[in-house]
């Protein structure tokens, strides 16, 4: 254990890192593209292997280790403010995942982002963003963990809106920014309530006086009949709605793919988004106090099936995306919703092993796209793919892996943690088992569907590049600082399940036998399987020969596929509603500011301007020179007078001293 | 008590002695055969070591009470010495390559004599000692400020600060035999016990007032700051570096001793509306006249030097407000602050000079288009500058903050000093608008002359590591406020 706190000790120098790299990159010049990638990726191997080091340290244990080390930033009279820093099993998966997936898409984006003329500000961002993410990982104080938080999403927004020439660009960062600020505000408000019921933001201390140590304190009466504790949690939860885009807060993530691929892979997919998952797990203790199995809280229900409608109704989405990557990014919310359902089912271990083998093959999927829009010369509507098995048989292969992994087929990797979310939901609620089984087979659909789209058939990329004069360009494989990182990714994506048991073991989960493990897994399988069976059926027999032939099934489905693809008309409600009617409020408020606030100010200004007359009529030449026109120059006035005290003659200094020791005199003995 | 002991408590005092006369028989020695800029180098660097050597010495030093209580070495004034010494040598450093003329040796030696005076006048707690210190300080100043032999301006400076400090003094010495004649004592302990006895008496007011009137020179509050500008203005820069630094720390430090021991007993009251005499009451009434004056004759001023001048006097006023509280956290403070100023201040100082003596001048114009011609150094200027004006997260924000809520603390029943934090906060948003002037010259004007300016890596990276010293101190300003709040029972 010893051992263990002197690593917790050194924690902070996981986010250090990766925060100097950023200091020295935003100092140097536009045309040290070399050293600022270097620098980056420097800074994140050695921050990954801080974090192995930690992550080895806590393997092997016999129970759950958990080691902080907190100290007091400033302390004011008896109020002390703390922050701190934490390994536990939790932290140190999560940050062994985040540097290293982190590590692979930082070598892709050299390839990706090659030509771009700001590469150095775009390494400058990711190794800022490394920092914030990393920082939200290791912290052991819940008001740390905000800042981070709220640093994660400024880079989110900063690199979103990189390329902020393009008008989708600016405008997608800002509703990202804009919409997981909603959520924020709830964190926020969990945040106060926590510090106002506990006196700490601490979440654990070696004495057991940590927030997270006393929630059976929390138990009393809070908001709406819930306990104190689940009030909370709710709140907080809203925050990790927000960054984890849950519905009705999922409307940002596909408008995020905007930005460069590898920041869509790094951030929209392995990290950020993982983040409101992450924080849940951390809070947990929150979450479930003071419920059961049998009586969950309110705060549980609500993750459960929040997450279970968000599973399924980000999949009916993705279904009917023609461009790549907004496929993958509902595609994301689907499984961010698998996530969070299963936290909320009380599965703390399926939902974060979910989230850790999630991460590995999204990011091979995004990076994988990434080198499917390079190699075809930056063509992302799927309709003018295919046929790039023969062109591209590196990112084929790897991508084959990642779609394996994804659509849950035996034995990669989301096969074992997806069926463990299900399972653990299967004892909690049948509904949301049923709606998670169904996304399940959507999941496997869209992800075959996808598949033959993009590289079954022959290259339907002529037709459009004819029409533009620059055809010709047939697609070519990417070099290998792009295709190595999705090797080493796919890796993992095909091993990393057979940890599952492993794994929740090492987070602390008993041993015990869930009933209808056979029907579940038995059911996920078949599903699995019918998804692509479908898929097959609708896209591989007789893969689309023209770019504009339409979708087969859109004949089919009819209007429900438009419907699908313009994403269940959210943001157009928003748009006619939320949006209008802050409008509405905003024009309101200006005619309000225009007539009344500025009438109140001109009269005041006038008043004051009749006064200054007034004054001049009589002839008080002190209150002109004073100036009393307008109000800075009352007091740049006043400044000048002022400074006529310091004539220069030294004579009239003494005056003044000799006037102002009298004056303080008499003031003295009058009082 | 034997002479060792002496010796051993007063060594970094005597090694500074030894080097101010190293570095002035080396430099009449190489009088003729060197080049000035050279002499400058080696008497620098003579300088230089005789400090860092005063330091290690400093670190080291164990608590004693010499001679019967007239000299005191704990942490406290270890710290302080410390800081005095640190604020000397980049005073130095940034002197290396100014013009002072012939006389390098001189300006060197009395810059370190200088220096001794402020370590003393840390450790002095007996009238007389306190006296002869700050005389020590005084004069070394006057001389250091009419170094410009050029300039007519440097000269009248010197006259007028040389003039002003003397009447200052006169009033100083008034005030301390009137002490010394009630009370019959010159310890400061000792005065403190029997003040306790005896109460408020006329002749005591009297004693009170004049010392205040000779402190508040040395600190330059309203109404004693008239010779702050022009002294300011006139002196070379790394001169008024140091007076603005040095010499106030070791100020603030010795009147904070005079009235939270010495004057214990008639503290009065600055309430609103309950004002009662005593020295929290003439101190809030120079802290406002301050805090108005200083922020409002800065507005106005075309000399970046002299604005600095005001910006001071400004700022002496807000720290009056920490210390009119009167309580162990306003102490804290107090002492937190004035660190956090002084480095600022002197890495303020410290840009003027490596800039203004390559444009050829000081005023707002001829720092035009800086960001240009000198990012670096720019970039550095922003951070103190902000940090002057407390924005967070820089020290200078940490420090306000602690001030304000030390006067907040002290009646947190009917926030009887709310009424000095509302005008200083008022103050300090005035202020925020004459240093963005400086700013909005240095980074949105442009530049007459687009030249780019060399200034010696040393001096920036000197400038750099204060600049990330005050940035530190806003970020984790704990260690340095803990450390101070432990010896603040010593004093």
């Amino acid at each position: 254990m010893d051992h263990l706190h002197k690593l917790a000790r050194q924690q902070w120098l996981i986010p250090a890192i990766p925060l100097a790299a950023a200091a020295i990159q935003s100092l140097l010049p536009r045309s040290a593209k070399k050293l600022s990638a270097g620098l980056c990726l420097m800074a994140m191997g050695i921050s990954c292997l801080f974090a192995l080091r930690a992550f080895f340290a806590t393997l092997g244990h016999a129970e759950v280790v958990r080691a902080v080390w907190n100290f007091t930033w400033f302390d004011y009279g008896t109020v002390s403010f703390k922050l701190g820093f934490i390994l536990d099993p939790l932290t140190a998966a999560m940050a062994a995942m985040v540097t290293f997936v982190g590590f692979w898409i930082f070598v892709n984006a050299t390839g990706y982002m090659h030509d771009d003329e700001n590469f150095t500000r775009f390494f400058c961002f990711l190794s800022l963003f490394a920092a914030a993410m990393l920082g939200l990982v290791v912290s052991n104080n819940i008001l740390l963990l905000f800042m981070c938080w709220e640093l994660v999403g400024l880079c989110s927004y900063l690199l979103i809106g990189f390329w902020f020439h393009k008008p989708s660009a600016a405008a997608a960062c800002k509703k990202a920014f804009i919409t997981t600020r909603i959520g924020d505000v709830g964190f926020f408000l969990g945040i106060l309530m926590l510090f106002w019921k506990t006196g700490t933001l601490n979440l654990y201390t070696a004495e057991g006086t940590g927030a997270l140590q006393r929630v059976g304190e929390l138990l009393g009466p809070g908001w709406f009949g819930w306990s104190v504790a689940t009030t909370i949690a709710v709140l907080l939860f809203i925050g990790a709605m927000g960054k984890s885009a849950q519905f009705p807060l999922h409307v940002w993530l596909p408008d995020a793919m905007e930005g460069p691929t590898p920041v869509s892979a790094l951030i929209h997919a392995a990290t950020m988004v993982a983040a409101g998952v992450f924080m849940v797990g951390r809070m947990f203790p929150l979450f479930i106090a003071g419920g059961s199995l049998e009586h969950p809280t309110f705060a549980m229900d609500m993750v459960l099936y929040v997450g279970a409608f968000t599973a399924l109704f980000s999949a009916t989405i993705a279904v009917a995306q023609f461009d790549i990557k907004r496929v993958l990014a509902y595609s994301t919310c689907s499984q961010l919703g698998f996530m969070v359902m299963a936290l909320g089912a009380g599965g703390l271990v399926p939902g974060q092993f979910h989230l850790l083998t999630h991460a590995f093959f999204k990011a091979l999927l995004f990076l994988g796209s990434g080198c499917v829009i390079i190699g075809t010369h930056h063509e992302q509507d799927m309709r003018k793919m295919g046929g790039l098995r023969k062109y591209m048989p590196i990112t084929f292969v790897c991508y084959l892996i990642g779609m394996l992994a994804l659509a849950g087929v035996p034995p990669f990797a989301g096969f074992f943690s997806k069926d463990e979310v299900l399972l653990v939901t299967f004892q909690r609620s049948k509904l949301a088992w049923g709606m998670a089984t169904f996304a399940a087979f959507l999941t496997a659909f869209y992800m075959t569907r996808q598949m033959f789209m993009v590289f079954a058939g022959k290259w339907r990329g002529g037709d459009h590049g004819a029409a533009h004069g620059h055809g010709g360009h047939e697609p070519h494989e990417v070099p290998w600082n792009m295709w190595l990182p999705i090797a080493v990714l796919s890796l993992f994506a095909i091993g990393l399940g057979f940890f599952g048991g492993k794994y929740a073991h090492y987070l602390g989960a008993e041993e015990e036998e869930l009933s209808g493990k056979a029907l579940v897994m038995g059911l996920s399988v078949t599903v699995g399987t019918l998804g692509i069976l479908l898929g097959w059926f609708l896209y591989g027999r007789k893969p689309l020969a023209h770019a504009s032939d339409p979708d087969p099934l859109e004949s089919k489905l009819g209007g429900l596929f438009t419907c699908l693809n313009r994403k269940w008309y959210v943001d157009e409600f928003y748009e006619a509603t939320i949006i209008r009617a802050t409008m509405v409020g905003g024009t309101l408020f200006r005619v309000i500011d225009k007539r009344l606030v500025d009438g109140i100010l001109h009269s005041i200004v006038w008043i004051v301007r009749g006064i200054s007359q007034v004054c001049r009529w009589v002839g008080d030449e002190f209150f002109i020179n004073g100036g009393f026109d307008a109000g800075c120059q009352t007091v740049r006035g006043s400044g000048w007078l002022m400074s006529k005290l310091q004539s220069g003659r030294v004579q009239n200094y003494f005056r003044i001293l000799g006037l102002g020791t009298i004056i303080l005199l008499v003031v003295y003995f009058l009082k | 008590m034997n002479y060792l002991t002496l010796f051993r408590a007063l060594a970094p005092e005597v090694i500074l002695l030894l080097a101010a006369f190293v570095a002035l028989t080396f430099d009449l020695l190489l009088q003729h055969s060197h080049e000035l800029q050279q002499r400058m180098r080696i008497a620098g660097v003579f300088a230089i070591v005789g400090l860092l050597g005063a330091i290690v010495l400093l670190i080291q030093q164990a608590p004693v009470t010499l001679l019967g209580g007239t000299l005191v070495v704990n942490q406290l004034t270890v710290i302080f010495k410390i800081v005095v010494v640190a604020l000397t040598v980049l005073t130095v450093i940034i002197s290396i390559e100014y013009p002072v003329g012939r006389h390098v040796g001189e300006y060197f030696a009395t810059v370190l004599f200088g220096a001794i005076g402020m370590m003393l006048l840390v450790s002095a707690e007996e009238l007389i000692t306190v006296f002869v210190a700050l005389e020590l300080t005084s004069l070394s100043l006057y001389i250091l400020t009419a170094f410009h032999k050029g300039a007519l301006r440097s000269q009248e400076a010197a006259v007028k600060y040389f003039m002003f400090g003397a009447i200052s003094s006169a009033f100083l010495l008034f005030g301390m035999s009137y002490l010394y004649g009630v009370t019959g004592s010159t310890n400061l302990r000792e005065i403190a016990v029997a003040i306790q006895a005896t109460g408020s008496t006329p002749l005591l007011v009297v004693a009170l007032l004049f010392i205040l009137v000779g402190f508040g020179f040395k600190v330059a509050v309203v109404p004693f700051h008239l010779w702050a500008p022009d002294a300011y203005e006139g002196a070379p820069t790394p001169v008024t570096a140091f007076i603005a630094t040095g010499s106030k720390v070791a100020s603030f430090f010795v009147l904070t001793k005079f009235v939270m021991l010495s004057f214990a007993g008639m503290p009065g009251s600055a309430f609103w509306k309950h004002l009662t005499p005593g020295w929290t009451m003439l101190l809030a009434l120079m802290a406002v006249a301050s805090m108005v004056l200083g922020n409002l004759a800065a507005i106005v001023q075309h000399n970046v030097k002299r604005m600095l001048a005001y910006s001071s006097i400004a700022h002496a006023g807000y720290i009056f407000v920490g210390l009119l509280a009167a309580s162990v956290t306003g102490a804290t403070s107090v002492f937190f602050y004035v660190i956090v100023y002084a480095l600022t201040n002197l890495g303020a100082f410290g840009v003027v000079t490596a800039l203004s003596e390559r444009v050829g001048g000081d005023d707002l114009e001829h720092f035009d288009g800086m960001a240009k011609r000198a990012p670096f150094l720019s970039l550095l200027m922003l951070i103190f500058i902000l940090s002057l004006a407390g924005v967070p997260p820089l020290g200078g924000f940490f420090g306000k903050f602690y001030l304000f809520m030390a006067a907040v603390e002290r009646d947190s029943v009917n926030f009887g000093l709310l009424w000095l934090v509302i005008i200083g906060i008022a103050m300090s948003a005035v202020s925020l608008y004459y240093y963005l002037i400086l700013l909005k010259h240095m980074y949105v004007h442009k530049a007459r002359n687009e030249e780019r300016l060399k200034t010696p890596v040393y001096l920036n990276l000197t400038l750099a590591a204060v600049a990330i010293a005050v940035i530190y101190l806003g970020l984790n300003p704990q260690p340095l406020l803990a450390l101070l709040k432990n010896f603040v029972a010593q004093l």
